[in-house]
């Protein structure tokens, strides 16, 4: 098999590493912020929770986790799932995950504000709605780019978890190849798809930070 | 349209503590439109209290709090000051504050700094705003500043922004504060201001509160109060400040 070919399949593998990847985001980046909020809560109780629900996220193995999700519907609730459950449990899995990861880099952020930025916007009369996304989130996102761009590295790494329960992505594809083809090359090729990936988001991270750097605190 | 003889800030009998610590013992005052009135006290004498209860940054204890005819608070049953929420939302479209230190929204341009409260937070018309702000801008010799963020200016102009007036401006800009502050002042509005700089206050204020412990020591005209201090506190307060 020549090297194109191998190229061709592990890129449909990547597809698939893409998609988990991109789908992680899109839910756990917002989901961060409510997890976040939850708890910095004056609300003792919801706070609690979400730091037990942090603890735990952070505590055990991401690959565990999406055992977990994969066998809950049948095990817990005695529903069948079908063989398309597995990327869902997958996706449910890395999102709840990287949400507790980052609610405690945006907790980070919004900590790190200070209290006179919330005194001014209360002086000039904004509710804390319009005070939390006109004035606080803003800086923020500023302040909590360099943390969250070690995360979005991580993720692209860990989306080869995928491979436990069975999602076909890239790492599944080369290991494939490597076992059939008797060679190293696929896992090179993986590797070199992998780093330039992150050579991409390093590219993308930056080019945030200076678009940000119009001003500093 | 307020009564000339209606205080534009009232407060009576205003009491607070901070746990044990009585910060506010029994303090009154109040400002007339177009008055400017400085409150001046060693560190702890409750200036700095009595001015975020002023703002809504904090809340009295017990006191009788009226902006103009407006009444902010007033003491329930139990002594206890009772706030309407609705009074206080009012209340905020009625005063400005600018603090000590600059508290300018880093991200936002210096116009922008000026006009979002009014176009967010009051829902006026933007151009209007914005006229007004860049007149104001100009008034302040900041109009070539105004798409700058804050952190390109320097501090005095970051100061003049957020209308301060104490220690860190130059001379120059001192008399400017000075200046605007009485414009403000002429146009009636009633200016309130805590600060260490006791040449300043005797030049902008007309009258002088002087805090200790929590009370009010000693009152009155500015350079009276500067220049010919009654209370044994304030004549030590005065004789230490001069150092």
């Amino acid at each position: 098999m020549n090297i194109g070919t191998m190229i061709g399949m592990l890129m449909q593998g990547f597809v698939i590493s893409l998609e988990v990847f991109g789908l992680t985001l899109v839910g756990a980046v917002p989901l961060g912020v409510v997890v976040a909020l939850g708890r910095l809560s004056k609300f003792a109780p919801l706070r609690f929770l979400t730091k037990i629900y942090i603890s735990i996220m952070r505590g055990t193995p991401l690959m565990l986790q999406m055992f977990a999700v994969f066998f809950m519907p049948y095990y817990v609730f005695g529903i069948e799932t079908g063989a398309g459950f597995k990327f869902t449990a997958c996706i449910i899995a890395f999102i709840i995950n990287y949400a507790a990861y980052f609610a405690e880099i945006y907790r980070s952020g919004i900590q790190s504000m200070p209290r006179g930025q919330y005194e001014a916007a209360q002086v000039l009369g904004y509710s804390p709605t319009q005070t939390f996304f006109r004035i606080i989130l803003p800086q923020v996102i500023k302040r909590i780019l360099p943390a969250m761009g070690n995360e979005i590295i991580t993720l692209i790494k860990d989306t080869s978890l995928a491979f436990s329960v069975g999602v076909a992505e890239m790492f599944t594809s080369s290991k494939a190849l490597v076992a059939s083809q008797r060679t190293m090359v696929p896992f090179m090729i993986a590797a070199a798809i992998y780093w330039i990936t992150c050579l991409l988001i390093e590219f993308g991270i930056s080019r945030a930070e200076k678009k940000l750097g119009y001003y500093h605190d | 349209m307020t009564n000339p003889q209606t205080p534009a800030v009232s407060v009576l009998h205003a009491r607070k503590s901070f746990g044990n610590k009585v910060v506010l013992d029994d303090v009154s005052l109040n400002i007339m439109p177009g008055e400017v009135l400085s409150m001046i006290g060693p560190s702890g004498a409750g200036k700095s209290t009595m001015l975020r209860c002023m703002t809504l940054l904090d809340r009295y204890d017990s006191a009788q709090f009226s902006y103009g005819d407006l009444s902010v608070c007033d003491n329930g049953q139990d002594g206890r000051a009772i706030y309407s929420r609705d009074a206080e939302r009012e209340a905020r479209m009625r005063f400005g504050i600018v603090f000590q230190h600059y508290n300018l929204f880093p991200h936002y341009t210096v116009l922008k700094n000026i006009t979002d409260a009014p176009i967010v937070v009051q829902k006026r018309d933007r151009t209007e705003v914005e006229a007004e702000a860049m007149e104001l801008l100009r008034q302040l010799d900041l109009l070539e500043h105004a798409n700058k963020v804050p952190c390109e200016l320097s501090g005095g102009q970051q100061q003049r922004v957020a209308d301060e007036a104490t220690s860190a401006l130059d001379p120059k800009l001192t008399a400017d504060m000075q200046r605007l502050i009485r414009v403000l002042a002429s146009e009636g509005m009633a200016v309130g201001i805590v600060t260490h700089e006791m040449g300043f206050a005797k030049l902008v204020s007309d009258r002088i509160a002087f805090l200790f412990d929590g009370e009010i020591a000693e009152e009155g005209p500015a350079e009276q109060v500067i220049d010919d201090p009654q209370d044994p506190r304030t004549r030590r307060f005065l004789s230490q400040a001069e150092d």
